[in-house]
């Protein structure tokens, strides 16, 4: 009887339980979830929106995606983990590579416009300059699919399908080339009045619009030029591809204007903290401290864990903190000859006398980059140079005397000693074949970070990715000057970069094209532009023609010897030796069904009213 | 007894698991489609993997090109399922004019089918003679579609028959203005260094349209030196 009542009281608990519970019990606001009424009403969230948003803005080669790519091109090689050699090894750039199709990313975009101007009640003037964020994000992730891919649709709602069936309508044909270069000025041009965040490296402003404006213009106006200048320029009948050369001024003129402007008013000035001219230069890019110079980056924090690995990948092998990893990317001479000498002369690098009848011999590896533009200093480890207050020694073997010659030699091991008891080849190396050291006599120093620790994979780096700094805008604005026929102020733009590098005032008193572009290349190399500025000038096809006897498509080496000479004046000096890297397979090729990236075909399956690019 | 009736009968069902399925369910393809890219009747000398031609199957689910390289003799050929293709040459891809039609091409079995062309300029079997270290080559350039000009013409010295503007071991170039379509032309050519001790090198001559990527090349010559 006792267990029965126990039992029924048990019963009676357990049905009040039940019952005593709030009627919407099952009807509660979801924890793991945001709505959207919170979301779009909260100015936070909407940050943390926008915050992801330009996270995932695309490129081709930065410090977190792509970055193995640096080593693809003329700038440098591969010289780290033997399975990727394939970068060496290229037969001909595939003609999806820089391919770019991200609807959904604009998708996401178009959506979040959307519920601002629907559901959003934050103050007017603030939910304007949200838009305006999301605007300019939005036609930059325009910018980079029309660089890549030529005229793609313009999408600027959200699309939302009717179950009925019939897909058509939401298949939109490419537009043309030129429409979304405009459409990306136009959109620019727009928010400036409304955009904000004045003085923000890492959110996008007024001068960041002007930026865009100022490259994306000048790349419009030269594929206008160039590729009208082309013996058959690369066009698609619905003008899908190319421009007419009758814009290009219009355009130079937008880019020019854009860059006055911003040179003019933006507050911004070179960086030139620091006396010694290279370091200032290492600094101008990876100072995040009050920089002036830069306009627009992607910042990483460690103690917010946002970091990357790009100096563990990168350091110079001998002042590596790791165990594994460093010299992934390894500069080449022909980058190296690029920069010139102080007087003016041409970069290249003086190893043979000049008939040609013998080595020229240094004291020290470093004298041969004596008197060079500082921005070699600041761009690339050459050997001897220092990096985090150590010397980057670099010795390939020894040079000895065999009484008519010198036989080169080579250690098969690196920090090995020659049987004179003194070095054979250096811990830094160069060396031939062996894995995470450099190939080429170079390491990559703008990027890696000089932080303690930073080339630890524990610790790893928070050096920002700069999109956009104050010397592209003198280099856009110098261009499009010139092509204007302004070539006093171009002039004037091209010797303030120069001043900075080294260079006296007024070190060029007359400007070409070429000097110019070559002015581009050895400020901005690994800064992302190597490959979108030869396609817009239309001359990759010819620096990268996948010939072995073009030295633009091929990647060269400097090796330094220690000469061994006993009883003469020149034993324990250096001799240099040039030659083709000798992990780099084959020479870089080009096609001109590169210009313009493959649209796959299940876009085109898709949608068939998207038209194939030429050559595919 | 008993336990052998279970033995056996294990025995085969192992049997019947090891027969009972392939390890593929599919067919591989078994047709063969080749063919030569020729202009009238004479098969064109290209740059190896330099040309693609595309076959298109309509009518299944996946819609995608199957690419066919052609080989630097002017032949191709893919294995493929019996079907009904549609073949199409790339705009702007070959040294010639864009063929926009696209041409039906019924697989039964293996089949041969010859693809015509109208080039730009096509070269005529040229002559090679060595003395000491330079070569004499003799060709003539035609002239068939002059509306793009003659850029240049390129001889180009290899070690393997896979010689062409890209992989060679020493080139020599003729340009467009000093050459005369239709009259024969005779260039003197260094041998370079490489191929000097070797007892044979590899020679063809290639032209080369102004914006057109492909040269047009002669076939492969093997000259003893």
């Amino acid at each position: 009887m006792k267990i029965i009542k126990l039992y029924t009281l048990a019963a009676v608990m357990v049905g009040l339980l039940l019952t005593s519970c709030e009627t919407d019990w099952l009807d509660r606001e979801p924890t793991n979830i945001l709505t959207d009424d919170q979301v779009w009403n909260d100015g936070n969230l909407v940050l943390g929106v926008i915050s992801n948003y330009y996270d995932r803005l695309p490129a081709h080669t930065t410090l977190t995606g792509g970055w193995v790519d640096y080593a693809a091109y003329d700038e440098a090689m591969w010289s780290g983990y033997s399975g990727n050699d394939w970068l060496n090894n290229l037969v001909t750039y595939d003609y999806g590579r820089w391919g770019l199709w991200d609807y959904g990313f604009i998708r996401d975009i178009n959506l979040a416009i959307d519920k601002l101007q629907e559901l959003s009640e934050l103050p007017e003037d603030q939910k304007n300059q949200f838009i305006s964020e999301l605007r300019f994000i939005r036609a930059y992730v325009y910018f980079e699919h029309v660089k890549r891919m030529g005229g793609v649709p313009i999408i600027t709602e959200e699309l939302i399908y009717d179950f009925s069936g019939d897909p058509s309508y939401l298949q939109f044909p490419r537009n043309k080339e030129e429409e979304v270069y405009d459409f990306i000025i136009s959109e620019m041009e727009a928010i400036l009045p409304t955009i904000g965040n004045g003085g923000s490296a890492t959110r996008a402003n007024r001068f960041t619009a002007l930026s865009v404006i100022s490259r994306a213009a000048l790349y419009a106006g030269s594929l206008a030029k160039y590729n009208g200048q082309m013996p058959t320029p690369i066009t698609l009948p619905g003008g899908e591809v190319g421009i007419s050369p009758s814009r290009a001024n219009e355009y130079f003129g937008k880019s020019l204007d854009a860059s006055r402007e911003i040179l003019q008013q933006g507050g911004y000035s070179l960086y030139n903290a620091n006396p010694d001219l290279g370091e200032n230069f290492y600094e101008a890019i990876i100072n995040k401290n009050g920089n002036p110079e830069v306009i627009w980056a992607q910042d990483f924090l460690i103690a917010a864990d946002k970091r990357h690995g790009f100096t563990y990948d990168n350091i110079a092998r001998s002042v590596r903190e790791d165990n594994l990893g460093s010299s992934a990317i390894t500069p080449s001479l022909n980058l190296v000859e690029d920069y010139e000498y102080l007087d003016g002369s041409s970069g290249e690098l003086r190893t043979r006398t000049n008939d040609d009848s013998d080595y020229i011999y240094y004291d020290n590896v470093e004298d041969i980059f004596a008197n060079k533009d500082a921005r070699l200093y600041g761009t690339i480890i050459y050997p001897g140079a220092s990096f985090r207050g150590q010397e980057v020694f670099m010795q390939a073997g020894v040079a000895v005397w065999n009484g008519s010659g010198y036989d080169l030699m080579e250690s098969s091991g690196l920090g090995t000693e020659y049987s004179d008891g003194e070095l054979f080849t250096a811990a830094g190396g160069p060396h031939r074949s062996i894995q995470e050291v450099t190939n080429t006599g170079f390491y990559l120093r703008k990027y890696v970070d000089n932080a303690a620790g930073a080339s630890t994979r524990g610790i790893r780096s928070d050096v920002w990715w700069v999109r956009f700094r104050l010397a592209e805008i003198y280099l856009n604005g110098a261009e499009a000057a010139f092509e204007l026929g302004e070539s006093a102020e171009a002039l004037g733009y091209i010797n303030t970069l120069r001043v900075r590098a080294g260079f006296g005032a007024n070190s060029l008193t007359s400007l070409t094209m070429e000097d110019i572009r070559h002015e581009r290349r050895v400020e901005l190399a690994f800064e992302d532009h190597v490959v979108w500025d030869y396609k817009r000038w239309r001359v990759a096809h010819e620096k990268w023609s996948g010939n072995t006897s073009n030295p633009e498509s091929m990647i060269y080496s400097l090796y330094p010897y220690r000469v061994i000479r006993p009883g003469d004046a020149r034993d324990g000096q250096y001799i240099f030796v040039k030659s083709v890297a000798p992990r780099f397979r084959a020479p870089r090729f080009f096609q001109l069904g590169n210009y313009y990236s493959l649209i796959g075909q299940n876009l085109i399956d898709a949608n068939p009213k998207l038209v194939r690019n030429p050559f595919h | 007894m008993k336990l052998n009736i279970i033995k056996s009968c294990l025995l085969l069902f192992l049997g019947i698991v090891a027969i009972s399925c392939d390890y593929d369910n599919f067919e591989e393809p078994k047709s063969t489609l080749s063919g030569r890219i020729v202009y009238e009747g004479e098969p064109l000398g290209l740059r190896s993997q330099g040309v693609q031609l595309e076959l298109w199957q309509h009518g299944y689910d996946l819609f995608q090109k199957i690419p066919v390289y052609v080989a630097q003799d002017g032949t191709f050929s893919a294995v493929l399922f019996d079907g009904d293709y549609k073949m199409t040459l790339i705009r702007g891809n070959g040294p010639w004019l864009d063929r926009t039609d696209s041409i039906d091409v019924q697989v039964r079995g293996s089949q041969m089918i010859d693809v015509e062309v109208d080039p730009y300029y096509t070269v005529s079997e040229p002559t090679y003679t060595v003395n000491g270290s330079t070569m004499t080559v003799n060709f003539t350039v035609n002239g068939v579609n002059t509306n793009n000009a003659l850029e240049f013409a390129g001889i180009y010295l290899g070690r393997t028959s896979l010689t062409d503007a890209v992989r060679n071991e020493g080139a020599s170039i003729v340009a467009g203005g000093d050459i005369t379509l239709g009259t024969p032309v005779s260039v003197d050519v260094p041998i370079p260094g490489g191929l000097a001790g070797r007892s044979d090198v590899y020679v063809r001559v290639g032209v080369k349209t102004i914006g057109i990527q492909e040269q047009l090349y002669s076939q492969v010559g093997n000259v003893g030196l």
